[in-house]
């Protein structure tokens, strides 16, 4: 009896396929000759059949057959009467007529521009690392070789808790943290919210995302920090985009270095260009091979492993990369705005 | 810092055209924010670094300049005009407390005549952005920012006694500083006194009483070396910042005092003044210059690029260092006492990456060694999150992590905050306890902007104190008010409702495979209790989700229904779903059973759904509610409720009346356990379904 049930299964989903969007009577027409002809509609040729089965198993089959062949009666004259009244009422649908579209949820820019840069990342490797927004002292600046009453902390301008704790100024935090548990090979990025004490304007708000990396192995050098942030911006900006690496100061990393990429707007072309400034360059990263001490300070031999680290503001990539000039336009959440992004 | 080129030039030839230089600058670290022409000079804005104070004047620039071009540095011949008269037989310095100074120098010039600059001086001071005051406040401003290091000049006729004291200032002790303001003084603070009071803070500023003016015509030049750490201090608790103070602070070089004051003696003299014959260089325990051990291999290791000894040693030699070989691939290297910031092999390594040229140096990718794998769960799961949200039409927000105390008391939340010390405005002064306030504030912020309905979501931490700690939890926030989706021509305006709002939850909490949750009475503090459950999962409290209260819809100019959500992410995605796994398809039909009954209006659906689930029948695939009716025909106390069966048997085709058994058995365990009555008239459909 088994193929016999399953026939008639099959049978019935042909039917509901075939049935589905008839416009025309004579689809109908054909349809019914089809299914429900006395000497060789399918289901005549079922009923056939059943006399191939045991007596014992015929009452059920049969019954199932019975079951099908009312079902697609019933189909099939409320689809004629469906086609009836609407021939009737309006001859031709206009089908220019705009489709029906589904709400998608938008993406927000700056998680948008996150996951294109962690995907960069990943793709090298890279495994991601998260950590505590609120920090000690210890992990944001000491260990980072920021000593105390440094003057170095006042390009670091600090919240504090109440109970002395701090709003972390870096995810660099989380380098330390990472270092302090895993042992070399390291290959990590950082991402997530870091706070500065920094009055609002067009480019800066007291809160924003970053992105930083971390790399400690044996055998790293200068050349490996310079080819894998090349290889991360021409991903990201495209292939062509011009880069410059020049020297810097951050007390975390010796050499230290910040990147610039060519002006995507005028491209060094315009002495009066709004976004560079004219000098054909705007400072994407910072980045540095990292400090003796640093090592030092998580029980990581300097001697024998070199690392190297980078960080960015996630704010000023996506500006740079989609031309905003205003940092508060992420944080507004026009959905004008953001649901420009539901498309990237 | 500012730096004018024509006083540059003084130091150094530069002959090469503006673009040049600034490029040349910008890859050695000195990178120029912007330039101005000015009274036929040009003057640079270069960004300096808090480690690099030597680069905080004229001379030091110009010793870069000069290593990045391959020129020679021209530190000046500084000519005094010298008296007979001793320094030492007219004033003594007594440094007290050596470990906050280690350094005094000071001679005085005494005849002069205190009057209008001249006018290359005058120049020079104003390209620095200062006024010109005077030659001999002049002067003082000159040295510093030639030399970046801070000079200050006493009136040697109001000083009292002969004998410059550098002492902790005592308990008690004042000082009415140049600008007028009286500060109270005390052992942390370093001061110079005369014989009988302060006369100035130490590297941050002079006092009014010793101060010079236009009657003076003796001085007393200070030039020392004041602990970084104690300068940054007295500074800072006093609020009082000063160019000398950022230098000191900074690090000034403990090489150069006497040179400093002889500079300013030099030009004091020039204008009129006589010297006195000799600097008093008071320095109890001279330090050496730093010695660092450099290898070659280690250089080329670090940087990844071969630089011949030859140019090590060129750049090394340029910058003033001195470099001494100790055999093959290693030297001695001698640090020169201005650059504070040199103390490592590192350090030496950053000087030559510097000159040799960061754009010399190769890109080569880093090397990948097999680790562990790099997965991180939590962040895909998150993502599986967003992207559900996504498909269900809501649209993701981020907002800053602030609030401001008084609004969010309004959701009284029970938590208690993480309290900025240091806030940037009373409305942003604490961290959020809840996500509702600020995703209120966006659907507001865009119902005025064209929007009929908003439904947004934020993934983003909240922040309290537990038992003192604080607590940072990641949480799912959600907000929902008007219509969802795109109109259309003949589309209907459709509000979600409530159970538009649970089935997003079941779907999320099936999507990340934490089945089964379970839903229990409300007790979310914002959300109206009689519209809002918990969501749990075994047992614990994972969130909330409802109808936002009207008094606080109100208050944020919302009118209607706002559906709301907050979700412990942080708790959640702790758990540990089970592994994916398939289930095979059935391969038997399977049978459909409706059972329709009228129940009591007040049986919740749940208590059905549990009790026959407890009956546990094997062959029972799924159930659903087909059905919920309570119009016409139905008791104002009853409701009629279909619930559809689904049976299966894995191996073979279920028997007709096997169901029919089963049926009666779910039905006969429904009755027992509520006042249910079965609907007749055929309610039960014994149609076969496909499978
Ligand atoms: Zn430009």
């Amino acid at each position: 009896m088994e193929p016999l049930v399953q026939r008639i299964d099959i049978l019935r989903r042909t039917f509901d396929e075939a049935c589905r969007g008839i416009a025309d009577i004579k689809v109908l027409q054909d349809l019914r000759n089809k299914f429900l002809s006395r000497k060789r509609g399918y289901l005549a040729q079922l009923l056939e059949e059943l006399k191939s089965l045991p007596v014992s198993e015929r009452p059920e089959a049969g019954g199932r057959i019975n079951v099908l062949k009312d079902y697609i009666q019933s189909r099939l004259d409320e689809a004629e009467r469906t086609l009836a009244a609407t021939t009737t009422a309006s001859p031709r649908i206009d089908l220019s007529l705009p489709g029906r579209t589904r709400l998608w949820g938008a993406p927000h820019p700056l998680m948008l521009v996150t996951q294109e840069i962690e995907a960069i990342f990943l793709s090298m490797g890279f495994a991601i690392e998260e950590g505590p927004e609120i920090e000690t002292d210890y992990y944001n600046f000491e260990a980072l070789n920021f000593p105390p009453h440094h003057p170095a902390r006042d390009d670091w301008d600090t919240l504090y808790t109440t109970d002395n704790l701090l709003l972390r100024t870096h995810t660099s935090p989380v380098q330390i943290r990472v270092m302090e548990r895993r042992k070399p090979p390291i290959r990590i990025i950082c991402p997530g919210r870091v706070f500065r004490h920094e009055t609002p304007d067009a480019t800066h708000l007291p809160m924003f995302y970053q992105v930083e990396g971390l790399v400690v192995d044996e055998g790293i050098t200068f050349a490996n920090l310079k080819g894998t942030l090349e290889y991360f911006l021409k991903t990201f900006f495209g292939e062509k985009v011009k880069i410059r690496f020049r020297p810097s100061f951050f007390p975390f990393t010796e050499p230290s270095a910040e990147v610039d990429i060519e002006c995507l707007v005028c491209g060094g072309g315009d002495a009066q260009c709004r976004v560079c400034g004219g000098t054909g360059w705007k400072e994407i990263l910072g980045a540095g091979m990292v400090d003796p001490q640093v090592f030092k300070n998580v029980n990581i031999d300097p001697e024998r492993y070199a690392g190297w680290a980078f960080g960015l503001g996630v704010e000023r990539v996506a500006m740079i990369s989609h031309q905003l000039p205003e940092i508060k336009s992420f944080y507004e959440n026009d959905l004008r705005f953001i649901r420009q992004f539901m498309i990237k | 810092m500012k730096i004018s080129l024509n006083w540059l030039k003084d130091h150094v030839k530069l002959d090469l055209p503006l673009p040049r230089l600034l490029d040349r600058l910008t890859m050695i670290g000195l990178i120029a924010e912007s330039w101005e022409d000015k009274d036929g000079d040009t003057v640079l804005d270069l960004e300096t670094y808090a480690n690099r104070p030597d680069t905080l004047g004229h001379l030091g620039v110009a010793r870069e300049v000069a290593a990045a071009l391959g020129l020679p540095l021209e530190e000046g011949r500084w000519p005094v005009v010298e008296s007979s008269e001793d320094t030492a037989a007219s004033a003594a310095i007594q440094i007290q407390d050596e470990d906050l100074c280690p350094r005094y120098c000071g001679i005085l010039v005494k005849g002069l005549k205190v009057g209008p600059s001249p006018d290359w001086l005058r120049r020079r001071v104003e390209a620095m952005g200062l006024n010109s005051v005077n030659n001999l406040v002049d002067v003082t401003n000159y040295v510093l920012y030639e030399t970046a290091h801070p000079i200050h000049a006493f009136d040697w006729a109001k000083i009292g006694g002969r004998t410059i004291v550098i002492r902790r200032a005592k308990k008690g002790e004042s000082l009415k500083t140049l600008e007028g303001r009286e500060v109270a003084l005390g052992p942390d603070q370093l001061v110079i006194a005369d014989e009988i009071r302060p006369v100035a803070l130490a590297g941050v500023i002079g006092g009014e009483d010793s101060a010079v003016s236009e009657t003076t015509r003796d001085v007393f030049i200070e030039s020392a070396y004041f602990d970084p750490v104690s300068v940054r201090r007295t500074a800072k608790t006093l609020g009082i910042q000063t160019d000398a103070s950022y230098r000191f602070e900074r690090g000034a070089d403990i090489g150069f005092p006497p040179k400093a004051a002889l500079r300013a003696a030099s030009l004091l003299t020039q204008l009129g003044g006589q010297a006195t014959r000799g600097v008093l260089d008071v320095y109890p325990h001279p330090r050496k210059n730093r010695i660092v051990m450099l290898r070659h291999q280690r250089t080329q290791d670090f940087l990844g690029v071969v630089i011949e000894a030859g140019e090590v040693e060129r750049i090394l030699t340029a910058l003033g260092f001195s470099c001494e070989p100790q055999g093959a691939g290693l030297w001695k290297v001698e640090v020169p006492s201005f650059r504070i910031d040199v103390e490592r092999e590192a350090d030496v390594i950053e000087e030559i990456a510097r000159f040799y040229g960061y754009d010399r140096i190769p890109s080569v990718a880093t090397p990948l060694k097999v680790g562990e794998p790099v997965v991180n769960r939590r962040r895909e799961r998150i993502d599986k999150i967003r992207r559900l949200l996504f498909h269900y039409g809501f649209d993701e927000v981020l907002n800053q992590s602030f609030a401001d105390p008084e609004k969010e008391a309004r959701f009284g939340t029970g938590r208690e905050p993480v309290v900025l010390r240091n806030p940037i405005s009373t409305r942003a002064s604490i961290l959020r306890t809840t996500l509702a306030g600020s995703l209120l504030e966006t659907v507001s912020y865009n119902l005025n902007r064209e929007f009929t309905g908003v439904h947004i979501f934020e993934i983003g931490n909240v922040y309290f104190r537990l038992n003192e700690q604080p607590v940072e939890q990641l949480t799912l926030g959600l907000a929902g008010l008007g219509p969802l989706g795109y109109r259309n021509w003949n589309s209907l305006w459709e509000e979600p409702d409530f159970f538009d709002l649970k089935g997003t939850f079941e779907a999320l909490m099936a999507q990340l495979r934490l089945v089964p949750f379970d839903f229990t009475a409300g007790s979310c503090p914002w959300l109206e209790p009689e519209q809002s459950l918990d969501l749990r999962y075994k047992e614990e409290k994972v969130g909330s989700l409802g109808c936002l209260k009207k008094d606080l819809a109100l208050t944020h100019g919302l009118l209607g229904s706002v559906w709301m959500a907050e979700i412990d992410l942080t708790g959640l995605l702790a758990k540990t779903p089970p592994v994916f796994q398939t289930v095979p398809v059935g391969r038997f039909p399977s049978v459909v059973r409706d059972i329709s009954f009228l129940a009591d209006r007040s049986l919740p659906y749940q208590d059905l759904r549990k009790a026959v689930e407890k009956l546990g029948l094997a062959a029972l695939e799924s159930f659903d509610l087909a059905d919920r009716y309570d119009g016409e025909g139905v008791p104002p106390d009853k409701v009629s409720l279909s619930l559809r069966f689904v049976f299966r048997h894995p191996q073979r085709t279920l028997l007709a009346d096997e169901v029919d058994k089963m049926e009666q058995k779910l039905l006969l365990h429904l009755q027992s356990a509520f006042r249910i009555e079965p609907r007749t008239g055929g309610s039960i459909d014994n149609r076969a379904r496909k499978n």
